[in-house]
Parts: C-alpha cells; sequence; structure tokens
C-alpha cells in the first residue's frame, strides 16, 4: 500500500510540473553548461525575456562541457517537444549537425547563443562581440598607463574563436590607435593559471620598462596578476583582465587589478529569447546580435547593474 | 577382514610450543565409522588436517591402502580418496546445488566452449538418487538448510570417488531430524564400502553411529574401543583422567559476598534456553562446556550485545533493562570477549588510549577536548593494579605480550568501574606463564570484591580457578558443582548431557 | 521428480525450487514494470512521449550506457567494481580516431584498435586486481585517470574529427532497418541489443560465465575447487574492457569525433544501471536483462522528465530518489 501512495505522489508532481506548459510559444534552450554562475545569469536572462514576451522557455546544459553526447540528448529531447523554436550553444558544432537539419526540416527557428554553432542553419548568433570588447580593454588600458609605454598580452589560445577575437581586438585597437604604445609581445597560458604565471614573470623580467598586462580570460587575467604579484610589481604595473571569477573580482575590488571587461551572460539570455519571438513572428533577423559588455573596476563593482553580470 | 584403508602409525606433529600429536596410532577399513573424540586441543583437527593434506607430518608413517603415501596437499588427498567435509561449509551460495559440486570440472559441448547444463544436472542427479537424497540439482545452494548444504557438500565430495569420507562436526548446526538424515546418509555409504572418520562431540551419537572409537588426549593416543564393547564412563574417563595439580586449586576468601548479578529465565534462539545463574562480590564463577553449548551467548546476551527472547537481570537486587552493552557498562557489567584483537583492542593505538577508550567523556573539558594528563593519571593506576608490564603508557598495544594485552582489555573495564566481569576464554592463544598472569589477575580481581564469571573450555581452568561451576550444554544448563569438589569426570557428564538423553533416560 | 509420493514434506525440492526461480522472476518483473509504470505515466503526461521520434532518441541514449553497464555488469558479479569504463572507452574511441582520422587506416583498422585497446586496458586492471591484490576501487580509480589523461595527450586535448571517413558514422547512426520508415532504429540500439544477447549467453552458458558467479559467490571456495581464479579474474576484467571499446566505437561513431574530455563520470551509470537491474554489488548476482532494464529506467526516466519539462535540477533530484528507491526495494527482497 505504502508502495503504491510513493508511486502515486510521484506522478501528481510529475502532473502538477508537467502542467505548466500552457498553449504558447514553447522555446527550450541547451546551453553548454547549467551549474556555472555563467549560465546561471544566461538562464535568468532567458527566463526574463520570456516572462515579458509571454513565452515559455526551459534551459538545459550537461553538466561539464566535455559531455558532448549527453547534450545530444538534450537537443533531441527537445526536439521531440515540438518546440516553436531552439536555444543552442552547442558544445560540438558538428556532433549536432543531424539534429540541427531535423529542426530546420520541421522549419524550427534555431538561434545560436555563446560561441554559436559553425553551421548556416541558425538564424543568428546571441554573442558577445569579443572584438569589440577587447579594442575597449586596449582604450582602457592606453588611459590607464598615459597613452604612451610598453605593454604585453597573455591569451589563453591561439586557435579558439574567443582567443583570435580577443586578441586581434586589443592589438588592432592599439596599433591603429595608440602609436607611442608598443606591445612588447603576445603570449599563450592556456587559460591555465600557473602558466600564465611563469609566462608573465618572464615578460616582466625581459621588459624593466612594462607598463601593463592584459589578461584575455579569467585563467590567463588571475595567472598574470600572480606574476606581477611575486614580481613585487603590484601597483607598478597596471593589470587588465576578462570575465570574472571570485579571485579576480577580489583584485578588482583592492585595486591590484586595475579592472576587466565582463561578458553581459543576462543580456546573452535575453536576446536569444527576444530574436526567438522576432523569428516566430517573421521578422528578418541580423547574422549577429551583439549581446554587450561592461567594463568595471573598483569604482562601480558594487553597482547593481554590474553586480548582476558578475560571477563568483 | 578386509584390507584397512588407512593406517597411521606413530605420527607425531608439534607447533611452536605445542606438541600437537605424539606417537598417535589410526587406522580405518572401508565400511566402517571410525570416531575421533577427545577434549578441544586433543589434536583431532590437526590428525585429520595431516590426512586431508593441509599440514604435513614431522615424523611417522601413514599408509594408505598398504602403501606409504605423502600427503602434501589438498589435492593430493583428493586423489588419494580422501575427502574432507569442513565444520565452515565451502560453497557458492549463488550457484546451483549441481554447479557447486561440479565446480571446475564442468561437462562442456560444442568444443568443450559452452557448459552443458543438462549432463550436469543429470550427473549430479545421479549422485542425489545413489544416496537416496531428495534435492533438486537445479536449486542455488544459498536457498538450502544447513543440513541440506551439507548433503552437498557429501555429493561433492564423493564425486570425487572418495573412499575415505571425513567428517568434521557435521551434526552440531544440525537438529535431531536432520541428523537422522544424515546418519541415513553415512549407514549408506558404510554399507557402500566408503571409510567414514567422524568427529563430534556429541557423546550420545557416538554409539549411535559408530563402529569403533578413539580417543585423543592432549597430542596422545589413549586406545581404541570397539562401540559395542565399551561406554560413555570409560570415553569419558579415557578423554579427561588428567591428573589436577590440587594444591593449586583457588581457596575463596572468606564468605563469598551480596549476589551482584543475577540473571533468570533467559531465552535467545537455540543457544540461550531458560538460562539462570547468580554471582557474587569476591566469587569466580566458571561456566564450562564444550563448545557451541551456548556461552558465549549467555554472556553477549546478558551484556546486551544481543537482543534475548525473554528473561530477566537483576543487579544487586533492582532490575534492570539490558538493550545494548551500553546499557550493560553503566549497570557495571564488563564483558572481555575471546577474540581481543577484534573486538577488544585498537591494538595500533597507544596503552593510554586504550585504556581511556570505553570512557573516554569523562576525560574531556567542557569543550570536548581530551585532556591527556588525566587520561595518563588514570592510565598508570591501572598500570599499576593489574602490574602491566610496559616501557611506557604511550606504548602500542600490539607490541605487548598476550597476558599483558588480557591485562589492557581489563583495565579498560576497571576504569569504568566495572563490578561484574565476563572473561570469554582468557587464556586462549596464552602461553603458559602468561596464563599463571591471567589467573593471579582473576584471583585478585575476585579479592578486590569483583563478581567474575570465566568462560572456559579447559576443564583444569575451570576446575583450578572456580568457586562455583555452571556447566551448560546445547543452551541449557545442566547442573551446578562446587568448585572445591567437582572432577573433570563430572563436568563432562554434565556438559554431553543432551536433553534427548534426559527425556530418554 | 522422482519421488512426488511423499508430497507432505514441508521442503519437497520441487517447490524449493520454483520457490528459488520465483524470486529472481519476481525481481526481473519488478524491474520490467517499473519501466513499463514509467513509461505509461510519460505517455498519459505527454502527448509528445510516445512517438516514434522520441521512443528512439531514448534507445540511441540508452545505447552508450548500456553497453557500458553490460561490461561493468560482468565486474560487479565478481564482487569486483570497475570506476574507469567511461574513461577507457574514451581512451578507445580516441585511439580508433588516431587510427582512422590521423593516419589514415581503414575504418575496421580503427574497431580492432578500439576493441584491442580497451582489452588490454581491462586485462591491465585485472592484473592489478588479481595478482597486486589492489583493491579494485582504487586499480580501476588509477585506470580511470591514467586512460584521461593518455586521451588528452594523444588527441592534443581536442576533439579529433572522422572528416576523412563519412562511413564512421554509420556505425552507430545509419540503420540495418531502412525500410521501417517511421521507425529507423540505429544501429548503436541493435549493437546494444546483439551484444546483450551475446553477453547473456556468454554468463550464463559459458565456463567464464559459470566462474564469474562463484568467484563473486565465495572466491575462497573456488579457489579450494582447484581452480585457478586470479586467471578468470583478469579474464573477466579483459571482457569488461573489450566491452568498453564497443562503447568508444559507438560514441565515437554517434559525435562523429572522439571526445579526449569526456567519460568522467559515466562509470557510474553504469554501475547504477547495473544495481537498478538487481545485480549486487556484494557479488554472485545479476543478469544483463535485468542491466539493460535498468539503463533504459535510466534514460527513459531522464528524457520522461526533459519531455515533461521538468526543472533540471529537478531531474537530478529525481532520478537520485528513484536509483535509492530502486535499490531499497532489492535490499527489501534479498531481506525475506
Amino acid at each position: 500500500m505504502k508502495k503504491r501512495t510513493v508511486v502515486l505522489a510521484f506522478i501528481l508532481m510529475l502532473v502538477a510540473v508537467g502542467s505548466l506548459s500552457a498553449q504558447q510559444y514553447y522555446i527550450p534552450l541547451i546551453s553548454k553548461g547549467f551549474q556555472h554562475q555563467f549560465w546561471q545569469a544566461v538562464k535568468q536572462g532567458a527566463e526574463q525575456a520570456a516572462k515579458e514576451l509571454g513565452v515559455t522557455i526551459t534551459f538545459e546544459g550537461p553538466e561539464t562541457e566535455a559531455m558532448v553526447d549527453k547534450q545530444i540528448d538534450m537537443l533531441a529531447a527537445a526536439l521531440a517537444k515540438n518546440p516553436s523554436a531552439l536555444g543552442f550553444a552547442a558544445l560540438d558544432s558538428k556532433a549536432a549537425i543531424p539534429y540541427l537539419q531535423q529542426a530546420q526540416a520541421k522549419k524550427i527557428p534555431v538561434i545560436a547563443f555563446d560561441s554559436g554553432v559553425d553551421s548556416n542553419i541558425p538564424l543568428t548568433t546571441c554573442a558577445t562581440d569579443n572584438i569589440a570588447a577587447a579594442a575597449y580593454a586596449a582604450d582602457k588600458m592606453a588611459e590607464l598607463i598615459g597613452g604612451a609605454g610598453e605593454i604585453a598580452v597573455v591569451v589563453h589560445d591561439q586557435t579558439s574563436r574567443t582567443g583570435i577575437d580577443r586578441r586581434d581586438g586589443f592589438v588592432n585597437r592599439i596599433k591603429s590607435k595608440y602609436p607611442k604604445i608598443t606591445i612588447v609581445t603576445v603570449q599563450y597560458g592556456g587559460g591555465d593559471q600557473l602558466k600564465s604565471t611563469d609566462l608573465t614573470k618572464a615578460i616582466i623580467q625581459s621588459h624593466p620598462n612594462l607598463k601593463g598586462v592584459f589578461g584575455a580570460n579569467e585563467g590567463s587575467a588571475i595567472g598574470v596578476l600572480n606574476g606581477v604579484k611575486e614580481m613585487g610589481k603590484i601597483g607598478k604595473l597596471v593589470v587588465i583582465g576578462y570575465d570574472s571569477g571570485a579571485q579576480q573580482l577580489a583584485a578588482v575590488r583592492s585595486g591590484e587589478m586595475a579592472g576587466a571587461i565582463t561578458q553581459n551572460p543576462v543580456g546573452i539570455g535575453y536576446q536569444v529569447v527576444a530574436s526567438a519571438v522576432k523569428a516566430l513572428k517573421g521578422e528578418k533577423l541580423p547574422t549577429f546580435v551583439d549581446t554587450g559588455f561592461y567594463w568595471y573596476d573598483k569604482t562601480n563593482i558594487d553597482d547593481p547593474k554590474i553586480q548582476a553580470v558578475l560571477y563568483q | 577382514m578386509a584390507e584397512p584403508i588407512i593406517v597411521v602409525r606413530n605420527l607425531s606433529k608439534a607447533f611452536p610450543g605445542v606438541q600437537a600429536l605424539r606417537d598417535v596410532q589410526f587406522d580405518l577399513y572401508p565400511g566402517e565409522v571410525h570416531t575421533l573424540v577427545g577434549e578441544n586441543g586433543a589434536g583431532k583437527s590437526t590428525l585429520m588436517k595431516i590426512l586431508s593434506g593441509v599440514y604435513q607430518r614431522d615424523s611417522g608413517e601413514i599408509l594408505i591402502n598398504g602403501k606409504p603415501a605423502e600427503i602434501n596437499n589438498p589435492r593430493a588427498a583428493q586423489r588419494l580418496g580422501i575427502s574432507i567435509i569442513h565444520q565452515e561449509l565451502n560453497l557458492m551460495n549463488h550457484l546451483s546445488a549441481a554447479q557447486n559440486i561440479f565446480i571446475g570440472r564442468e561437462p562442456r559441448r560444442s568444443g568443450g566452449f559452452l557448459l552443458d547444463e543438462k549432463a550436469i544436472n543429470a550427473k549430479a542427479k545421479e549422485l542425489f538418487d545413489m544416496l537416496h537424497v531428495d534435492l533438486d540439482p537445479r536449486v542455488k545452494v544459498g536457498e538450502l538448510t544447513i543440513a541440506k548444504q551439507q548433503m552437498v557438500e557429501i555429493v561433492k565430495a564423493l564425486s570425487f570417488n572418495a573412499r575415505v569420507l571425513i567428517m568434521d562436526e557435521p551434526t552440531s548446526p544440525l537438529n535431531d531430524t536432520e541428523v537422522e538424515e544424515l546418519f541415513d546418509i553415512i549407514r549408506h555409504l558404510r554399507s557402500q564400502g566408503v571409510g567414514i572418520i567422524y568427529i563430534s562431540h556429541r557423546m550420545d551419537e557416538l554409539f549411535r553411529i559408530s563402529d569403533r572409537i578413539t580417543v585423543l588426549r592432549d597430542g596422545q593416543y589413549m586406545g581404541t574401543h570397539r562401540a559395542s564393547e565399551t561406554d560413555l564412563d570409560q570415553i569419558i574417563s579415557l578423554m579427561v583422567g588428567r591428573k589436577i595439580d590440587e594444591t593449586a586449586r583457588r581457596v575463596p576468601k572468606g564468605k563469598p559476598g551480596e549476589v551482584l548479578l543475577e540473571v533468570r529465565n533467559l531465552n535467545r534462539g537455540r543457544l540461550v534456553k531458560d538460562v539462570g545463574f547468580t554471582v557474587r562480590k569476591g566469587e569466580i564463577l566458571g561456566f564450562a562446556g564444550l563448545m557451541g553449548a551456548g556461552r558465549t551467548e549467555v554472556a553477549r546476551a546478558v551484556f546486551g550485545a544481543d537482543p534475548v527472547d525473554s528473561g530477566e537481570i537483576y543487579i544487586r537486587g533492582r532490575k534492570v533493562v539490558i538493550h545494548h552493552p551500553r546499557d550493560a557498562a553503566k549497570h557495571g557489567i564488563g564483558y572481555l570477549s575471546e577474540d581481543r584483537k577484534r573486538y577488544g583492542l585498537a591494538v595500533g593505538m597507544p596503552l593510554v588510549d586504550n585504556i581511556c577508550m570505553t570512557d573516554l567523556p569523562t576525560f574531556m573539558n567542557a569543550l570536548g577536548v581530551l585532556r591527556p594528563k588525566k587520561m595518563q593519571e588514570a592510565s598508570s593506576e591501572q598500570v599499576e593494579a593489574l602490574s602491566i608490564k610496559t616501557p611506557s603508557l604511550l606504548q602500542k598495544v600490539k607490541f605487548l605480550s598476550g597476558g599483558n594485552q588480557q591485562k589492557v582489555v581489563v583495565a579498560k573495564w576497571l576504569v569504568k568501574n566495572c563490578d561484574v566481569l565476563f572473561f570469554d576464554e582468557p587464556t586462549r592463544g596464552i602461553d603458559v606463564g602468561a596464563k599463571q598472569e591471567i589467573y593471579q589477575l582473576l584471583n585478585e580481581l575476585a579479592s578486590l570484591g569483583k563478581a567474575v564469571v570465566m568462560i572456559s573450555s579447559e576443564l583444569p581452568e575451570i576446575l583450578r580457578m572456580s568457586d562455583r561451576v555452571v556447566v551448560m550444554c546445547e543452551g541449557r544448563i545442566t547442573g551446578e558443582l562446587d568448585g572445591a569438589t567437582a572432577t573433570e569426570e563430572a563436568v563432562m557428564k554434565l556438559a554431553t548431557q543432551r536433553e534427548t538423553m534426559v527425556k530418554t533416560a | 521428480m522422482a519421488n512426488k509420493s511423499n508430497a507432505a514434506a514441508v521442503t519437497s525440492p520441487a517447490k524449493m525450487a520454483s520457490r528459488a526461480r520465483g524470486v529472481s522472476a519476481r525481481q526481473k518483473l519488478l524491474a520490467f514494470s517499473s519501466l513499463v509504470l514509467l513509461i505509461i505515466v510519460f505517455s498519459i503526461l505527454s502527448p509528445n512521449f510516445f512517438q516514434p521520434y522520441n521512443l528512439i532518441a531514448i534507445m540511441l541514449a540508452t545505447a552508450v550506457n548500456g553497453v557500458l553497464a553490460v561490461g561493468v555488469t560482468f565486474v560487479i558479479i565478481t564482487g569486483g567494481i570497475d570506476l574507469s569504463v567511461g574513461t577507457m572507452m574514451t581512451f578507445t574511441a580516441v585511439m580508433a580516431a588516431q587510427t582512422v582520422a590521423v593516419w589514415n587506416l581503414p575504418v575496421i583498422v580503427g574497431v580492432l584498435v578500439a576493441l584491442l585497446v580497451g582489452t588490454i586496458c581491462g586485462l591491465a586492471s585485472g592484473v592489478m586486481v588479481a595478482k597486486f591484490r589492489i583493491p579494485p576501487f582504487i586499480a580501476t580509480l588509477g585506470m580511470n585517470m591514467l586512460t584521461k589523461g593518455l586521451s588528452l595527450i594523444i588527441a592534443n586535448s581536442k576533439p579529433i574529427y572522422f572528416t576523412n571517413a563519412p562511413s564512421f558514422s554509420k556505425i552507430s547512426m545509419g540503420t540495418m532497418f531502412p525500410f521501417l520508415e517511421n521507425f529507423q532504429i540505429p544501429n548503436a540500439v541493435i549493437i546494444l541489443f546483439v551484444l546483450a544477447i551475446l553477453a547473456s549467453f556468454v554468463l550464463n552458458n559459458t565456463i567464464l560465465g559459470r566462474y564469474t558467479f562463484a568467484i563473486g559467490s565465495n572466491e575462497e571456495a573456488v579457489r579450494l575447487s582447484g581452480i585457478n581464479t586470479d586467471r578468470w579474474k583478469i579474464a573477466v576484467y579483459g571482457v569488461n574492457g573489450l566491452i568498453c571499446g564497443i562503447a568508444g566505437i559507438l560514441i565515437a561513431s554517434r559525435l562523429n569525433s572522439a571526445q579526449p574530455g569526456l567519460g568522467q563520470g559515466y562509470e557510474l551509470d553504469a554501475i547504477a544501471a547495473a544495481v537498478i537491474g538487481g545485480t549486487s554489488l556484494s557479488g554472485g548476482e545479476g543478469t544483463i536483462l535485468g542491466t539493460i532494464i535498468g539503463a533504459f529506467i535510466m534514460s527513459t526516466l531522464t528524457n520522461g522528465l526533459r519531455i515533461l519539462s521538468v526543472p533540471q535540477e529537478w531531474q537530478i533530484v529525481t532520478t537520485g530518489i528513484i536509483i535509492i528507491f530502486a535499490v531499497y526495494m532489492d535490499m527489501l527482497r534479498k531481506r525475506r
């Protein structure tokens, strides 16, 4: 008897949850993850848009970014629900192609987000314009070192889209706008803190007149910071970072790091849902939706608007 | 008469510190049941293990079918047609009866790749039918009763074409009807010409199943008798017959004091039936009996280690409820188990930690931090009182001698102010010198006004140490003797007095 | 039964046999009816659930975990455990990709390399467990990290794509029954079922299967029966490795790439599937059918909760509850 009660309670729970889906547009979002602060912020933005626009969404992602097959299972289940549209941030675009083709065949609009989907099926991609964001970091760097001197760049890698875009955005802006500033070197630390620390120390050693270093993602930025610290150059060198994370936030707050660029995950989530609704209404979409970015430093880090896009 | 299958002449075997067998004689004819009896430690198991290839003899001769034989390992024994059924059955519970019997010798088909389940079941069925065992070969062994499992072991042994079957205490886990079934099978095997070596503690069985009986005592051969030409008294006197050093007997100092512990009508399962006894202050009560008589079970039940079915316990005349060893300790009852390393001591830890372990809360300050100084004071008090020989309080217990380890266990309970102490086989695995220490310790504890209950399977020890002796057999108390006048024969008689005998007597 | 005449006997062997069979049948029935119940409940709650497309999605989602679970069932029945099945699978996938995509060898060579590499890793775990007496938990945890690290090194931490061998993806995603228009069962699923039937046969009808159960039931007794238990244990771990190789091929072909970072965590899903299916972690008991049902219960549950749009956090909670419940039912059954 007891067993039957348990089963019944379970069924009722499912009914309660299941009945939430009403007769409106349903847009599942399949992301690259769900437990990181970054993805939670994306989810939050998507939910906000869903509420404003009167659509239903679900947000799912695998436990780690390595679980490509689990993401595909999620995609398959989402398609089985005959969704109105689909938001997707591919862990591996090629593995997802068959399912995206199915979506296309069923005339389900696909909106890519974050680093996007390497395919022409998605109608648009909602992501940070990394080139513009890195260029802004370059402007800030120039401002903080007084428009002249030697600086260095530590990037996570030279093959990923974000690595290339952030490097080029930063380097090109310095070259075109600040002729008195020289970039002495661009080094790649794999996004690994320790490796980036060692790189930074070597750079400082060989360029004693260095005035600033830009770290192009969370791991690189913290590596740069540690390198500067270990060389006893805190306060003498301008460190600019990218993204957030507890260590970086603390460094910015204390002033050890001059400031950093943060993406706008809430904006990403919002734009995915907004773009999907536009597509469903038959509106034309641009091929790329810039979801924006923010500069944060000691002065504005506690601003609610900034806090909303930072993660620990 | 036929040739004997086995002849053993002047067999000797020593283990470090013990002469387990000395010049033992033994023989076995086809189609007979030859029973080996003797007290615990008389050498029965050693002899069995030599015959089944587990141990090697030191000297002497073994003839199999008239030819000298070397039995170097269990496989060699198997090849010579000797199989043994151990007390602990060696079966795979998740496999069927047939699969167990033919493990390692499975009939195959399709070029040796596939198992032939039909053949295996048919062959097993054949063996069962031959022995008139009513068993489905496909049933999983784990689902069978112990008795049926034993049948499977027997059939497995016979499937090796065994001509000698050694059975070590086969009836101890069986009930009366099951024993009957087993005897039927033994008689059947006997009629088929199989020689059976039978070991048992149950004296009444002896005369029902044996053709001949050989008695061992302290590793020595005491003689072989036809079952039809001897009686229980003669066998028992051969088994015990040791001289007791009368002067060593304990002389109680003064009159025993008040009753500290009284147990009434205690029942738990098959091994504790309607048990009642009392222990007084300053007294040593001996608990005698054969292995499996239920003595340890009584102690564990009183101590709250196992739940009881019914019964009452009184401490100093007041009724108490004991559900858990915690309760027992609270009422001042301590239990020192037989296996010190497993239950009694954390051998890798220092003396002081072991002594204080059961009573740590009293050695903590208000914040729950231990106070090493207080612990060391309490420990050194015990070390002195019990004269534990140790270089330091921080010595790890595993480096102490067996006797001193035993004392540490005692100290643990004394720290908790226990008045009633159960000692379960306190001298097992301890050398002679250390035994003396333990005896002294028990005497001292008694003179300190503790009530001591000593469970022992060694008769001389029981007689030497006890003020009173309680004897158990198969879960019942079969009698109580005065320590000063008790004899080994009297104890042994009570220890073998089975319920069935009482009824038929 | 020869003498059925004494029907009065309480423990008549015929009765006992039927009771024994009844228990294991009841267990299978319990797991199977749980699965059926899940399917019925989800079908009632969502019209999207019981659709050919979704059923195929479920089967496809079961394929890899199901294959791993079959392998680990062998090991668990011996009373051991294998925590390396997920990363071993990845390692075989990477080796297959290296062979086919980097060295440009034929697909069949890649498949054979995966199976060989899996078997070798499995045998290595077996030797550690049987010969070096390293507890299975630790030995296979080491193998887990070892194969994970090797995968990352060989693939240079990046996925390897089978761009030069389009036929590779057919191994999983093609179908042998193209005529079933709306219900094209992918090969990965067929491979799972064929493997399950084979494994079940090996477990019940070969000497390897017999010793697998025997060792798990009472290893000492098997040794005393004169059987080289070490050798058979190593063989069991080897079989598990071989099956991990099959899983490696399936996942690589499904993703059309070898993902070197994947695999961690998959071992627990496989073990859970086996346990839900009635395999006893203390050894001696288990069936392949049960394991397959267990794997299907897990994937059906995950899929169904997704179809019902249950928030992801609650999906995890629910799956946890179901696993505990399933194993608890099993404990209840055994206590009887």
